[in-house]
């Protein structure tokens, strides 16, 4: 009847806002190649998805606050033609506009949803963000609204049959009301009209309808399915795994570069020099126990990888050598490459407390390996061994 | 109308019963000895049959299959008797059945500890024992279909909807995944390679919990809640609708187990939208559980067993909508390979299943015993228990999973990797920890139900025989006057069993047919060749000792694990990988690109002694190798079997196999031995090394294409 037709029309408008974002994302992506859309953005899918529930619980509500208000007007209609009176009215006028504010508060967040993703930038854009919290703040007050209307109607209501019927009905809470409505119970005392008479070793069963929620929750989930796979794999807007990784990647090497630029960090096998402070010792340190220890031994006299303390190298013993080593590795010889492990800074800190292991005394130290390194004269100078090798090695080690 | 006395048959579902609670406490014990190893890798005891790999299969399959299977066939048989109004088609095939499953149980148990593994998560089992086990489930079917064929009932309850679909469906299953192609008495390799495999394995891996967990405890449910409610089912018209959609939609969402891998895009989201599509089918059971309770909440407060079932079904409620949230490729990206997952199952296993087997436990136990429970009280505290150690297992695991997944995603500004690995998976010890008191204090509720089972049985005796009496069923079915359309169908079991047979086939046909036959899935890449011998038998080494349960093989392009691990997996690198070795959890790090990346004495003393090489590392050490001789005698019959699967072994290499072995082999021993490694001749650690060294190396050692066609 009335209400089944309510709830039809706002199901209805549900899916209008639903669709409507679906397709305006697909339309903002038509215009160039896949990027990164704000919808992969998992803070805009979590501040959609809030939005959306949002949007559903006020559907919902608005849905059982026309329920109640038409019982409310039909019983004052029935009142005023016994006798007319004012309040009817007014009362009347006044539930119009509550209702009909409802139908367009479930408008609203439809169309600032679709702005929302026209003025879309790559990234959450703060535009975007607030705009996004702002439709949340907005759903939630169109919430608080229409749950105090509710109330307020509730208890009207509550007092009417009090009035009227007189403990006839056992006072129920709202809430449970507005649950049996939630999922269209029936009440229970009205259970043997809908017993299918069946019986399974004493099993009966009822005939309730589909709860609303369940069936339409299950439409939803097959649109979304529609609009996933026409997204994905039709339209080609969203973009697959391997598309994610280079826009990530490019976002990476922007952001590296951004940041370099800012930063004193950037030092290269180039420009390091050997640290003194005690602090960069110590944060090397932490750095070889972490890592390098596996293969050297904590006091660095040499496992699987070679003696540490002793003046031979392998592949030079400046502290450019060393800081190369770290970086880019030998992995011909099971050294890994260290670069996208830690920062350049990081490993100057490294590559400094290495060469500070130089001339201690480890419990049992490995036979050197390699060449004996010495030190030019001035340590600040020493042009390494480096330099002559740098472009032979430099082909090997460049992905 | 005749009116018929016969006898249902309660010892068989008396033994299954028992089968059920001892199968329990052995796979729960499993369950708690792998936990403990986790975080105190002593708890190894330095033994193969005693080490994680091993002890993990025992754990899953002794729940699944053990605990959850003898608890299934306790609710059939002891529900479809009295559903059809008749005894069980034939005690004898009664007999084979629960003898021919327990029989199953140990050999399983054995083997998987002796390491006779398929390498495949909850399909371990080798060969004779997957014959066996379509032996025994199909005496199970025709027990079961000639008890349907001759019930006094007309028409079949929805409780027998689901068991037919469970019947066919597992039978399916099985089947299609555990073609394999056996080399030896006892070992095989799979029929399927690389993406392929991974595709059917999941396939049957995400219906295993669909159609064992799942579907036949929803019939159960049907049966055992209105019983214990005294509440007439809430909708039948919820049934037929959510049965139906269930098992159609259940069969596509296995690829969801493989997100973001090497399998094609299009099967990919296949998973993910028939995943959300299934919210709502499987919410309807869970509705029509809870609101069959309306009217009957009061009797909650009282009851222990309805206390359990409310909570089993709210736990099947909470992981069948996690699941599908899972399956989102933003939130799979976070929690796939980490505990996630685990609290995930365990929200199931531990919820679901196991406080479901409780109820129906407390409810049938006293029934066919024909005395009260011994104490109400002692199974409301088995109840209190169990939840607060569902509660300590799941939210560790949750958080360790969440924290984990972060941590490996976050970069220092300067764009390195802020965490090593090691430093990611010490950080969750705690989490661990906790997560086993969580299992101890579930196994300890289990316990006191244990004793409150005995005290019953003992003070009761067994109705072996209870008498019954029905009408004869009609031999014509009545007119169908104004009667549902579904009612057409629940009067013909062959047609239902049909029915389902085809709603679950397409899904399954539709995804795995067009992977296997359409080459573009599976781009070839010329740099890829086959194991050498060596390899080979290294490779089926770390099949052995579960290697996979631990590290997965499966670098996905996310821009952490490029950095981390390299070069994202390509589907052409697994052709000649029967069966594949991707994993599905990363207790320890990837290894699809490890070879290569240290050197082989690295390696050596990594496997004798983990710590030594990654101090803090929860990694057991696999000191036997270091004496196990290569079995040589077996690797032409390997090579046979690998060339007969398709892998292009050059004509008549079997026979030259074991020279390179020994050739290579050798190699690796000379080169430890100029470390200083004493390494026996062919030991199996060679094997080990030689396989570790060749993963994914193949890729890495060819040309190198750019990054921009790498990428692209």
């Amino acid at each position: 009847m009335f209400k089944k037709y309510s709830s039809i029309s706002y199901w209805v408008k549900a899916l209008v806002v639903v669709i409507s974002i679906g397709f305006s994302s697909n339309d903002a992506f038509a215009a160039g190649p896949p990027k990164a859309s704000e919808l992969s953005n998992p803070l805009a899918q979590v501040l959609l998805v809030i939005i959306v529930g949002l949007l559903l619980a006020i559907g919902l509500l608005a849905n059982v606050i026309l329920g109640a208000a038409q019982v409310y007007l039909q019983r004052y209609k029935d009142e005023r033609k016994k006798g007319n009176n004012a309040v009817g009215k007014f009362l009347t006028i006044a539930l119009l506009c509550l209702t009909t504010s409802a139908l367009f508060a479930a408008d609203t967040p439809a169309a600032t949803a679709a702005v929302t993703e026209e003025t879309s930038i790559a990234g959450l854009s703060l535009t975007s963000f607030y705009v996004m919290v702002s439709v949340i703040f907005l759903e939630l007050l169109i919430l608080w609204v229409l749950l105090a209307n509710l109330k307020k109607l509730l208890a009207k209501e509550a007092a009417v049959i009090a009035d009227t019927e007189e403990a006839a009905v056992k006072k129920t809470s709202s809430f449970l009301l507005w649950w049996d409505n939630f999922n269209s119970f029936k009440p229970i005392q009205e259970e043997s009209s809908i017993d299918l008479g069946h019986d399974y070793d004493g099993i009966r069963e009822l005939d309730n309808r589909l709860p609303p929620w369940w069936l339409y929750g299950f439409y939803l989930t097959i649109i979304f399915a529609g609009l996933y796979l026409y997204r994905y794999h039709v339209a080609k807007s969203a973009p697959l795994s391997k598309e994610e990784l280079s826009i990530a990647l490019e976002q990476a090497a922007a952001d590296k570069e951004e940041y370099l630029k800012k930063s004193a960090s950037n030092v290269d096998e180039n420009t390091v020099t050997y640290l003194t402070s005690p602090a960069d010792h110590e944060a090397g340190q932490k750095i070889f126990t972490t890592i390098c220890a596996a293969c050297h031994l904590a006091d660095g006299g040499g496992s699987v990888g070679p003696n540490m303390t002793d003046n031979y190298f392998i592949h030079g013993g400046g502290i450019k050598d060393i800081f190369k080593t770290i970086k880019y590795g030998y992995p011909e010889k099971g050294m890994k490459s260290w670069k996208d492990d830690y920062s350049p800074t990081q490993i100057a800190q490294l590559a400094s407390y290495v060469k500070s292991l130089v001339g201690t005394k480890p419990a049992k130290g490995k036979e050197p390996q390699g060449v004996l390194y010495e030190e030019k004269t001035g340590t600040s100078s020493a042009t390494d061994s480096t330099k002559a090798k740098v472009d032979s090695t430099k082909a090997v080690v460049v992905k | 109308m005749q009116v018929e006395k016969f006898y249902y048959d309660n010892r068989i579902v008396k033994q299954f019963a028992f089968a059920t609670i001892l199968w329990g406490v052995v796979g729960m014990l499993a369950g708690l000895l792998i936990a403990v190893q986790i975080y105190l890798p002593a708890a190894n005891f330095g033994l193969p049959f005693t080490t994680f790999g091993r002890v993990r299969p025992v754990h899953t399959n002794a729940v699944i299959f053990a605990f959850v299977g003898n608890g299934i066939f306790m609710g059939v048989y002891y529900s479809l008797q009295r559903l059809c109004k008749a005894r069980m088609f034939s005690d004898l095939l009664g007999k084979i059945h629960f003898w021919g499953w327990q029989f199953i149980i140990v050999l399983a148990a054995v083997t998987l500890l002796a390491g006779y593994t398929s390498g495949k998560e909850y399909a371990e089992l080798e060969w004779p024992i997957d014959i066996l086990i379509a032996l025994i489930w199909i005496v199970f079917g025709i027990n079961m279909f000639g008890t349907i064929i001759k019930r006094r009932e007309s028409h079949l309850y929805v409780a027998i909807w689901f068991y037919i679909a469970t019947w066919i469906t597992v039978t399916m299953l099985h089947v299609v995944n555990s073609f394999e192609l056996p080399f030896s008495m006892l070992k095989s390799y799979s029929f399927y390679a690389g993406v392929q495999d991974a595709l059917v394995q999941w396939w049957y891996g995400h219906n295993a919990v669909a159609f064992f967990l799942t579907t036949p405890y929803l019939g159960v449910m049907y049966y055992f809640l209105p019983k214990a409610a005294n509440r007439p089912v809430y909708s039948y018209r919820l049934s037929i609708i959510h049965f139906w959609a269930l098992i159609f939609l259940y069969i596509w969402a296995g690829p969801h187990h493989l997100l973001y891998t090497a399998l094609p895009d299009w099967a990919q989201s296949l998973g993910t939208v028939f995943s959300i599509m299934l919210i709502a089918p499987s919410w309807g059971g869970m509705l029509n559980g809870l609101f069959t309770l309306r009217g009957a909440w009061d009797k909650v407060r009282e009851d222990p067993i309805l206390k359990f079932m409310v909570v089993a079904i709210t736990c099947y409620g909470m992981s069948t909508f996690e699941g599908p949230m899972l399956s989102i490729k933003s939130v799979n990206a976070i929690t796939h390979f980490t505990d996630w997952t685990i609290a995930h199952v365990h929200v199931g296993a531990l919820g679901w299943n196991g406080f479901l087997t409780f109820a129906i436990l407390y409810w049938l136990i006293p029934r066919i015993y024909n005395t009260p429970l011994y104490s109400k009280k002692l199974a409301t505290n088995h109840f209190w228990i169990g939840t607060i150690g569902i509660i300590l297992y799941t939210i560790p695991m949750y958080w360790a999973g969440f924290t984990q997944a972060l941590m490996w995603k976050q970069f220092t500004a300067e764009g390195t990797l802020k965490f090593q690995f090691l430093e990611t998976v010490t950080h969750i010890i705690p989490m661990y920890i906790t997560r086993s008191i969580g299992g101890v204090l579930y196994l300890s509720g289990v316990f006191i139900m244990v004793y409150n089972i005995y005290k019953t049985v003992k003070a009761g005796s067994l109705v072996a025989d209870e008498a019954a009496e029905a009408p004869a069923l009609a031999s014509h079915i009545e007119p169908q006057s104004k009667q549902y359309w579904h009612r057409w169908i629940e009067a013909r079991p062959i047609q239902m069993l049909l029915f389902s047979l085809v709603a679950v086939a397409i899904g399954g046909i539709l995804e795995l047919v067009p992977t296997f036959l359409i080459k573009s899935n599976i781009p070839t890449i010329a740099a890829v060749k086959p194991y050498t011998p060596l390899e080979l038998q290294g490779r089926d080494i770390y099949i052995r000792e579960g290697c996979y349960l631990c590290h997965s093989q499966m670098v996905r392009p996310f821009r952490d694990e490029v950095a981390r691990y390299g070069e994202y997996s390509k589907a052409g690198e697994f052709v000649y990988d029967h069966p594949f070795q991707w994993g599905s959890k990363r207790t320890g790090p990837d290894l699809a690109r490890v070879g290569g990346k240290y050197p082989d004495s690295w390696h050596f003393n990594h496997m004798q002694d983990p710590q030594s090489m990654s101090p803090g590392s929860i990694m057991p050490s696999y000191t036997w190798l270091y004496e196990n001789k290569i079995d040589t005698a077996i690797t032409p019959a390997k090579i046979r079997a690998m060339t007969t699967l398709g892998v292009p072994y050059e004509k008549g290499y079997d026979l030259k196999a074991n020279a390179d072995l020994m050739e290579q082999a050798k190699k690796i021993q000379t080169g430890l031995k100029t470390e200083k490694l004493e390494a026996g001749a062919n030991t199996e650690i060679l094997a080990l090394i030689a396989y570790l060294q060749r993963i994914g190396s193949d890729i890495k050692n060819a040309p190198k294409p750019t990054v921009a066609a790498l990428t692209n």
